[in-house]
């Protein structure tokens, strides 16, 4: 560690190489990720002829699978979309209303537990061969039984009937009012199951253990979609191009790579610089300062994300701090106009409870307010108007542009003025996924993304009922009780109802519930910034599926 | 490396005689290391009274850019980055201070052991060290601090479980060749006690490089103490530790100036650093002087 008596003059050199970047300050686009990907002509002019250039999307991407039935991530959404189809696909001029995709025509029987689909006659796989019904049960039960992440989708799947080649019959152990929504839901795709089968996959009961098609699909695709899979590389990139038997309208653009590039700052120099035409993970900080018009065009848009706080009472070694006059004074204690000012430059809206804007029965939800005499008389109520210092530990992470650790500094400035301490203690998702389960974390972060659009997930995930996911968290590893019959009971009549004005009266109580709970406590919807070039026409945010790409074209 | 005879001697006279200013030139960027350090030490220790904002008071505009009101702008929740700059001075300079003292004492201590007694205890002692040298600092310093859980005294513990080889190794390397020396040999003749040939005539002359050591090292705990907090393993929010600072500013690299000012307060501890420690080792080792 001696060093050599003149090492300065090497420090100075590495300091000014270090703030070289800095002084070229908002300079336009000087650093270039990966070498030879293909460029995209910066101002080529709009005509017909680009229909044949190579669209490239920057997209740091989750992958943890590509076969449609064990993937669960954003990116897979998108590839999933690109290269099959469901047996239904989801309007997205209002992101909620179900259209034909496989299936021309649905019904279901009286108590939602029996759904009949016609399948569409033309409808043929990328290899040519046509889409029977034999498929749609081999890949349905194959989701069942892979007992993957996305596998929940199909939980209450009984049997599938298939009377005709064009026409399937599913019946399901419990109404299910959120089954169609749930097929529109990429990981319901149908797979081409003589070529799945082929390479390795089975939808027999332990598919879990013996499928082994998992590598197979990484590198290739058996949907009927407007794609198909080239080439998949790990934190590289994936390459896709137009399913030339394609039975619907063909694609406008006919090869699409989404290109590995991991944070906002790179997305955003590609993008300036012509390399991609579609960034899509800038946060709205980044986008603040970029100008819209001329040759980038940005577009806030609303999403169904969101970040919420959650309390546990039950966590081990609390005592009874978190009681609900305590939950619900630090929900009046927040000032939320203020967090999405701090954390998203304002890009962002209050939100109800944990289930988004947007969804079915959160018109009428009251928005969070602040409010600090009521939050002071509440903890008072609750038995501490000293207050009390208590551990909150979240995820180390920035995600929809939001980062953790201004969020919480932002709730523990909050909450000091109701006399809660907060100890912030950021931790990795990995350590946050097991320490929120056992032995539980007082106070916590999270974030959520819909994977389909029937508000039935969020009472799932959220709700207070059993087998719910949070419900098993927020009374601690020692099972405390928090069911809240009352959800229980809105629930099982929601999921029984067929008429949508019904069903969104119940999801509005089991929403007001979840307010009164406290438990989850919903912190911000952040906007969705779309930031594309402007020769891309057709850009878009999907409530099912992120991005479809086939609903792109080129200017 | 030889030692001079004059200085030999008086080494055997005074403790740390070396650091009487000889009527000589002192080069300039030890003056800049010593004032840079000086100023940052006058910091650390009064900025409670004079700093223009509180750390964690968020005044009106977030994430504006450097101004008259704001020197280093203010970051996204509206704090100004400069105040939380000098502040960042108090933490970061007292775990250096403690780290370093911790694991140069530890260190200085086995490695006198190892080297005075020599046989199996040096064998354990350095084979221990050995493995500990083995890792990169930073990755055992994660390792470590990941599993006590992050925190300031977490990672300062970490720190001195890395550091403290560095020293054991040198000063066991310097007594090796002290304790061979004439001056030395002549005491063990006369009949001196282990303690009086310690204390009297081995550990002067082995100090030298252990205090030029600590000083250089004294920039680099600070870098490596802003490491930690920079990957979340550190400081925790919202305390105004550098490395955190910066990773507050990371993501932001259009609002250069969040992460601006504690790289630069970190850059400018670092370099003082060097440039004292070099300064300090022409003073005790002239034979590495160069000029």
């Amino acid at each position: 560690m001696l060093g050599t008596s003149r090492r300065w003059p090497y420090l100075v050199l590495v300091f000014l190489l270090l703030i070289f970047p800095v002084a070229c300050g908002s300079g336009s686009s000087t650093p270039q990720e990966g070498g030879d990907a293909t460029k995209a002509p910066t101002d080529a002019p709009s005509n017909g002829e680009q229909s044949g250039k190579r669209l490239v999307i920057a997209r740091h991407t989750d992958i943890n699978s590509l076969d449609p039935h064990r993937a669960f991530c954003d990116t897979c959404q998108i590839v999933i979309t690109a290269t099959y189809q469901r047996l239904v696909g989801l309007d997205l001029s209002d992101n909620r209303t179900l259209i034909p995709q496989l299936a021309t025509e649905w019904s279901s029987n009286e108590d939602l537990t029996q759904y009949t689909f016609k399948l569409d006659e033309r409808a043929t796989f990328a290899d040519g061969s046509p889409v029977e019904a034999k498929d749609v049960k081999w890949s349905l039960e194959r989701l069942h039984n892979l007992k993957g992440s996305p596998s929940f989708f199909v939980d209450g799947l009984e049997s599938i009937e298939t009377p005709d080649d064009r026409t399937v019959v599913i019946n399901l152990a419990k109404p299910d009012s959120a089954f169609l929504a749930k097929m529109a839901s990429p990981y319901a795709a149908i797979v081409n199951s003589d070529l799945a089968m082929e390479n390795g996959a089975t939808a027999d009961p332990d598919a879990d253990t013996t499928d082994t098609a998992e590598a197979w699909f990484m590198s290739n695709s058996a949907g009927s979609g407007p794609y198909v899979l080239v080439s998949y590389r790990e934190r590289d990139e994936i390459v896709l191009t137009a399913n030339e038997n394609f039975w619907g309208d063909p694609p406008a653009i006919k090869d699409v790579t989404i290109r590995e590039v991991m944070d906002a700052v790179a997305q955003r120099q590609l993008l300036e610089g012509g390399d991609v035409s579609i960034a899509m993970q800038i946060s709205p900080d980044v986008a603040a300062d970029m100008q819209s018009g001329g040759d980038i065009i940005i577009e806030n848009v609303p999403s169904f994300n969101f970040l919420y706080l959650v309390l546990s009472p039950g966590a081990r070694g609390l005592g009874d701090e978190l009681n609900p006059k305590v939950r619900q004074a630090i929900r009046y204690a927040i000032d939320y106009e203020g967090l999405i000012e701090v954390t998203l430059g304002g890009a962002g809206r209050k939100q109800a409870t944990a289930i988004p804007n947007g969804f079915l029965g959160t018109e009428n939800l009251p928005l969070p307010e602040r409010d600090l005499d009521r939050a002071r008389q509440l903890m008072a109520e609750g038995g501490y108007p000293d207050g009390f210092t208590i551990d909150a530990r979240y995820p180390n992470m920035n995600v929809y542009g939001v980062d953790f650790n201004i969020m919480m500094q932002k709730i523990q400035t909050d909450l000091k003025e109701i006399g809660i301490e907060l100890n912030l203690q950021p931790i990795e998702f990995a350590v946050w996924l097991e320490e929120r389960v056992d032995p539980g974390i007082p106070v916590s972060a999270g974030y959520y993304a819909p994977d389909h659009t029937d508000p039935s997930q969020y009472i799932e995930y959220f709700g207070m009922i059993p087998g719910g996911a949070w419900a098993g968290r927020v009374g601690g590893p020692d099972a405390g009780d928090v069911v809240n019959d009352k959800v229980v009971e809105l629930y099982a009549q929601a999921l029984a109802a067929s008429d949508e004005a019904t069903r969104a009266d119940l999801y509005g109580q089991i929403g007001r519930e979840m307010i009164e709970e406290a438990y989850i406590i919903a912190l911000m919807n952040p906007d969705l910034v779309l930031a594309y070039r402007s020769d891309v026409q057709g850009m878009h945010y999907s409530g099912c599926c992120n991005l479809e790409i086939a609903k792109l074209s080129w200017k | 490396m030889t030692v001079d005879t004059t200085l030999a001697e008086e080494h055997s006279r005074h403790w740390f005689p070396a650091l009487r200013l000889r009527s000589r030139r002192v080069p300039v960027p030890v003056l800049v290391g010593t004032a840079v350090l000086a100023l940052w030490v006058v910091v650390a220790l009064t900025v409670q009274w004079w700093a223009p904002f509180g750390p964690l008071e968020p005044t009106s505009t977030r994430l504006s850019g450097p101004s008259l009101t704001h020197p280093f702008g203010t970051d996204a929740l509206g704090r100004d980055v400069f105040t939380r700059t000098l502040y960042g001075a108090k933490i970061s300079l007292r775990i250096a201070v403690i780290v370093i003292a911790a694991s140069a004492g530890l260190g200085c201590l086995i490695g006198a052991v190892a080297g005075f007694f020599r046989g199996w205890v040096d064998e354990v002692l350095m084979r221990i060290s050995d493995i500990t040298l083995a890792f990169p600092p930073i990755v055992l310093a994660m390792a470590i601090t990941a599993a006590l859980g992050p925190g300031i005294g977490n990672a300062m513990i970490a720190m001195i479980i890395v550091w403290w080889p560095v020293y054991a190794r040198l000063l066991r390397g310097q007594i090796l060749v002290v304790r061979e020396q004439d001056h030395v040999l002549a005491a063990v003749a006369m009949g001196a006690s282990p303690r009086r040939l310690m204390a009297r005539h081995i550990l002067p002359l082995s100090m030298s490089s252990v205090l030029v050591n600590a000083t250089m090292d004294f920039g680099q705990v600070v870098l490596l103490a802003a490491s930690l907090s920079f990957i979340g393993l550190g400081a925790v929010p919202p305390e105004p530790e550098w490395g955190a600072m910066i990773r507050d500013g990371a993501a932001r690299f259009y609002h250069w100036w969040v992460a601006a000012g504690p790289g630069l307060a970190i850059l400018s501890v670092a370099l003082a650093s060097n440039f004292l420690g070099d300064g300090i080792r022409d003073f005790l080792d002239p034979s590495s002087r160069r000029r």
